[in-house]
């Protein structure tokens, strides 16, 4: 899987789980509020209740309207507040209990409407009982009238009391003077009416009290209910935000571990290989793992890393190709300026030389003219000495200037084999006399140059008499042609001779080198070889062992792409 | 008759000295140093053969030769030169030139060379 998807897939998980648990939170938040409004609701309630008893005990003490008015005022209130939240009733206390609570509310209700008629009969009754009583009081008179007087002694105490005990008193007390009065037998009864609806006021008022407890207990029980509720879910919210905050730690810290594991440890390790190739250690590479971008990038940092190594091995060989080429430029123009030095000198000397020879010259004439004397002949060798060592010279400058003070390079285009076959001519004299064997081995279809033929055939010879030179009687010199690669053509001269030792060979091309004998090489001609052929853009080198032999090789560009004008 | 030998070189000493060398040989020889005086000896006396000294000082010694063809193209001009092969020699010697001679000189092939150059001058 690419790190991408991995990445979209941690972060949409982790981003999924955040979004549950703000929903569920949320919905717990809400949850728990519609509850604290149903607490308040449900506080109403007990408050209503609490009120409808107050206003029950004053109606009970003064049995006034007002109180009445209030009892039912609240009663409508309660009966709302106890609708609004009927769901949460019904499931908080069940149904039953509801349709107590309702059953209770409509029993008190009727009760509190028997009472206020119960009170009305009452306050008739006394009434009643008052215009009655004195009504007999004002007829009777004497015993009966006293006797009467203490009938509504009783009777005040039963208004008073409204006790079993002080009406027995009123019913036992029955003198016979008033036993046959129609009047105070109505009397009578209008009292014990009164003393029943005493009764039943009393029925109706335990009534009203036990049903109202009945309310308050509901009511106390469906508070406790709720903030139990409340307190359930406030800990169920609780514990899912603990859970739900772990998991989310947890899971962040597994995409960490995760991440850091397929992303930070490669680009650690990516950093670490960068500072050792920075140092120059190419010996690591990255351990590919996987498919994903870092796979990837892992397989690039090794491809990129062959190929840094490869451009340092290159550029390396490049710098050492330079510094090669560098020192043979520093060689040639060294070589070129003894050159230039050398032809001056050699042009300088040669009139003295010329002069030198002449004078000899004479003096010879004059000698060979003059008559004997003593010491004719030994005059006569001083003479041809300086002759000779005036051709010694000559040959000296002779070689420098012809070789150095040729100057034109003239280009033409021409196959190289005809100039080695010319050689042969040049050789001849020599190559009889040494009894040497010179063989030519030349490509058939050696591609044609673009050089200076006459520089080139100097150059040859130069090196083909060299290689005559080092032979003994009877050796073989070889001459190859062929090509190097398309555009180089190669010519090797290669002798059986006494071969040239390791420090000569440092040296060989220097100009006055030689390991010839005196007075038999100038010790320039390789270094105005080596100069002309680094002029033509070729290149020469030697190999060569000591008493095997050497081979001088030369290189030739086909179409050199610029020849300097001049050499020397 | 000897043969009559001019030689124009700017070394007196050389030229003197070939011309002394020269004079025992039997030729009548003579050496000017400079170019004015080998042109009056040239008008005054026609030699048979010069030998010439292309490089000298403030002369151009092809001019010289020129000069000298133009006022008698049988006089035989053999160079004397420094150099064992000068510019434009190696396919042969240029015209006008009879042949050519390296110093220091050869003595007995500078003979053979005014020799022949002699012997052509007369054919004519």
């Amino acid at each position: 899987m690419k790190i991408r998807d991995k990445l979209f897939l941690g972060f949409s998980l982790y981003m999924l789980l955040a979004i549950i648990m703000a929903f569920f939170s949320y919905k717990e938040l809400r949850s728990i509020n519609t509850r604290l409004i149903s607490v308040e609701v449900v506080d109403d309630i007990a408050n209503s209740i609490l009120e409808i008893r107050r206003h029950e005990k004053n109606y009970l003490l003064f049995k006034n309207e007002e109180s009445l008015k209030e009892i039912r005022s609240y009663h409508i209130d309660l009966n709302k507040n106890i609708d609004n939240i009927k769901s949460e009733i019904i499931t908080e206390i069940g149904t039953a209990t509801y349709t107590m609570l309702k059953n209770t509310m409509s029993n008190y209700e009727l009760l509190i409407d028997n009472l206020s008629k119960t009170f009305q009969s009452e306050e008739k009754l006394a009434l009643l009982t008052g215009t009655t009583g004195t009504r007999i009081e004002h007829r009777l008179s004497g015993r009966e009238l006293s006797d009467f007087l203490t009938l509504r002694r009783h009777e005040k105490n039963i208004l008073l009391y409204k006790d079993q005990l002080n009406y027995e008193i009123f019913e036992s007390f029955s003198p016979l003077n008033l036993r046959n009065d129609k009047e105070v037998s109505e009397y009578r009864t209008i009292v014990r009416k009164l003393f029943m609806s005493y009764k039943d006021e009393k029925d109706l008022t335990d009534n009203i009290r036990l049903k109202g407890r009945e309310l308050q207990s509901i009511t106390k029980n469906l508070s406790k209910k709720e903030r139990e509720y409340i307190d359930v879910t406030l800990k169920k919210a609780g514990k899912f935000l603990f859970y739900g905050l772990i998991t989310i730690i947890l899971l962040g810290i597994i995409i960490n571990i995760k991440l850091s594991r397929n992303i930070a440890i490669p680009i650690k390790k990516l950093e670490e290989i960068t500072k050792k190739i920075s140092a120059g250690d190419y010996s690591d590479l990255m351990e590919v793992k996987g498919s994903d971008e870092i796979a990837s990038l892992e397989i690039s940092f090794n491809q990129m890393e062959k190929k840094l190594l490869e451009t340092k091995f290159s550029l390396e060989h490049a710098i050492q190709k330079l510094h090669e080429k560098q020192s043979q430029l520093v060689a040639a123009e060294k070589l070129a300026t003894l050159g230039t030095f050398a032809a001056g000198v050699a042009h300088e000397i040669n009139n003295p030389l010329a002069i030198i020879n002449e004078k000899a010259g004479l003096m010879k004439d004059i000698l060979e003219m003059a008559e004997d004397f003593k010491y004719k002949s030994k005059f006569l060798d001083q003479v041809d000495a300086i002759t000779e060592s005036v051709k010694r010279c000559r040959n000296i400058t002779h070689r420098i200037l012809g070789f150095a003070r040729k100057t034109e390079v003239s280009i033409e285009v021409f196959d190289i084999n005809d100039i080695i076959n010319e050689l042969k001519g040049f050789l001849e004299k020599e190559v009889q006399l040494k009894n040497i064997q010179l063989e030519m081995n030349l490509s058939e279809n050696l591609p044609k140059v673009r050089s200076d033929r006459g520089q080139l055939q100097q150059i040859f010879l130069n090196i083909a008499k060299n290689a005559i030179d080092a032979v003994d009687n009877g050796g073989v010199v070889a001459i190859f042609t062929g090509t190097k690669d398309p555009s180089t053509v190669r010519v090797a001269m290669q002798d059986n001779g006494h071969g040239i030792s390791d420090d000569a060979l440092k040296h060989i091309f220097e100009p006055f080198f030689t390991t010839k004998e005196k007075g038999k090489g100038t010790g320039l001609g390789l270094s105005i070889t080596y100069g002309i052929i680094k002029n033509l853009g070729g290149d020469i080198h030697v190999e060569s062992e000591v008493n095997k032999g050497t081979t001088f090789v030369i290189e030739l560009p086909i179409n050199p792409e610029h020849t300097k004008g001049e050499i020397a | 008759m000897s043969t009559k030998v001019l030689i124009v070189d700017d070394e007196a000493e050389f030229a003197s000295t070939l011309a002394e060398r020269l004079v025992i040989r039997g030729y009548n020889a003579k050496a000017v140093y400079q170019g004015d005086d080998a042109m009056q000896s040239v008008k005054n006396d026609p030699p048979d053969v010069i030998l010439l000294d292309l490089r000298m000082p403030g002369v151009n010694g092809f001019e010289i030769l020129q000069t000298i063809k133009a006022f008698d193209p049988t006089i035989e001009v053999i160079l004397l030169t420094g150099q064992p092969q000068t510019e434009g020699m190696s396919e042969g010697v240029p015209t006008g030139l009879f042949d050519y001679i390296v110093k220091p000189v050869d003595i007995g092939e500078l003979i053979k060379k005014i020799i022949n150059a002699n012997e052509k001058r007369h054919k004519r």
